[in-house]
């Protein structure tokens, strides 16, 4: 594996001092984050508070003006939108740049893996909305990289469709143990999801909560909402 | 069902022609029109003529096509290139291509390289101008999702500049197939001395209407295959594509 620098032997992502700044406006203000190998941290901010900034520093997509990333040096990333090649077969947008001899077979098995057995030649264009991110969710895992980020995966597709891919994750991510951040701006997905929550907020992690500690679900739902600036009456 | 309107029209025309209704001078009858055209080709000069008139738009299509793609890659890909090149280009594609004429024949006589580059001139453009535009159009979504996934710049130029520029670069042979044709009778019945063009302007000289029309069917149904060479194109490269699948979609 190829690191920017040496990653410690137990994190999969270890971020000090990371700062960025569109202009004026600043978005990361002296950042620290980590997270562990195979652990899944869900990331919870309001809109515009530099969520998505952070996870595209960490797949270097987005220069930052100073501070430091140690991370795998391809994370496999999950967009908004599948953004798959419309003009490449379902198994050859699966194999993107996996260099092996064997990509078909791995595509193969990886499509398998997310329930689209007997499509690997079908076209994109051909595939339900929910359909074509269960793809891209083969092609991230077909890698088998260890860190896996999600900018928001799930926020375009339909309520039940959401539902299936938050099982689908949960049993890949069980299966694969890559280490996963996933930016959401929904609570309830970062609950079912996450082993730990982080509230971004004025460009630095605000508050760390390991979802363990928390046995009733609506008790950590409350402290979240109350952190993103929504407080709820007793019966909501 | 769409053909009933032209056969009628055709039968019209033959009935009023043969009931001597139209002066055979101005509009002989389709048939005879017909028997001249048979009488052409097995007299032997009308094949060679085709050919020759076919292989004038190939070599200017194969010239023209390769320089505008190969301009319209440089502008797409590179700003450095864009700004050398476009301004320059586009002056040139304003002006009508039959308008430079007089001075190609100056440069190169009434002879083959006349027609070629007149055909090879009309051809360059919309090529270049659809490759560039294919090229700025790819989504950047995917270009960046190419970073991402570690491609290097020749197998994203193949898995994603190329194949999302497709579809506009196929309109613009499409265009230029027609435009092509369209240049090379232009250039041919300006002055030659054989190819379907010389065959018409030749028939000209001697009043030989059924000559002058079976040439200008000629054209047309060879402008009509060129297009369904274009379309049938797009059809095997954009099977991807909902649009142009056709009857294979699900």
């Amino acid at each position: 594996m190829t690191v920017q620098t040496a990653v410690l032997p137990k994190l999969a992502v270890n971020v000090v001092g990371l700062s960025k700044a569109f202009g004026e406006r600043v978005v990361l203000k002296n950042l620290r984050m980590r997270i562990a190998r195979g652990e899944f941290v869900a990331l919870l901010g309001e809109s515009g508070c530099g969520k998505t900034t952070l996870l595209r520093a960490l797949a270097g997509l987005e220069p930052v003006d100073g501070g430091h990333i140690e991370a795998p040096r391809l994370p496999a990333i999950v967009f908004q939108e599948p953004r798959l090649l419309p003009w490449e077969p379902l198994w050859r947008n699966v194999s993107l740049g996996l260099p092996a001899p064997d990509a078909r077979d791995r595509a193969v098995a990886a499509l398998t893996e997310v329930g689209l057995t007997g499509r690997f030649d079908d076209w994109p264009l051909k595939l339900s909305g929910g359909q074509a991110h269960r793809v891209a969710l083969a092609r991230a895992l077909v890698k088998e990289p260890e860190l896996l980020l999600l900018d928001e995966p799930f926020a375009a597709v339909d309520a039940l469709t959401r539902i299936k891919m938050h099982v689908l994750v949960k049993t890949l991510v069980a299966r694969h143990r890559p280490g996963v951040l996933l930016v959401t701006h929904d609570v309830d997905e970062a609950i079912v999801l996450a082993d730990r929550i982080l509230i971004m907020s004025g460009g630095v992690i605000d508050r760390d909560y390991l979802v363990a500690d928390y046995p009733e679900r609506r008790v950590l739902r409350r402290l979240l909402l109350a952190d993103l600036g929504v407080l709820l009456t007793d019966e909501a | 069902m769409p053909w009933a309107g032209p056969l009628a029209l055709v039968t019209i025309w033959e009935i009023a022609a043969r009931l001597g209704l139209i002066p055979p001078h101005l509009l002989p009858a389709p048939t005879t029109v017909l028997g001249t055209a048979i009488g052409l080709a097995v007299e032997g000069t009308l094949l060679t003529d085709l050919l020759v008139s076919l292989s004038r738009a190939a070599i200017g299509f194969f010239i023209g096509g390769s320089v505008g793609f190969a301009l319209g890659t440089a502008v797409g890909f590179s700003r450095l290139a864009e700004a050398v090149l476009d301004r320059s280009i586009q002056m040139l594609r304003s002006i009508p291509f039959v308008a430079s004429l007089p001075l190609v024949i100056v440069w190169f006589g009434v002879a083959e390289a006349e027609k070629i580059f007149v055909v090879s001139l009309a051809v360059m453009f919309p090529i270049y101008i659809n490759t560039t535009l294919g090229i700025r159009q790819v989504d950047p979504k995917l270009l960046e999702l190419g970073r991402v996934s570690g491609l290097d710049t020749a197998e994203t130029i193949r898995r994603i500049v190329l194949p999302g520029a497709l579809p506009s670069i196929l309109t613009g042979i499409r265009y230029a197939l027609a435009v092509a044709w369209l240049a090379l009778v232009v250039a041919e019945t300006v002055g030659a001395s054989s190819g379907i063009g010389f065959l018409a302007l030749d028939a000209r000289e001697f009043l030989r209407t059924d000559v002058i029309i079976v040439t200008i069917v000629i054209y047309a149904v060879i402008g009509v295959l060129a297009d369904g060479i274009a379309r049938w194109l797009e059809r095997r490269l954009l099977a991807w594509h909902p649009n142009y699948a056709g009857g294979r979609r699900k």
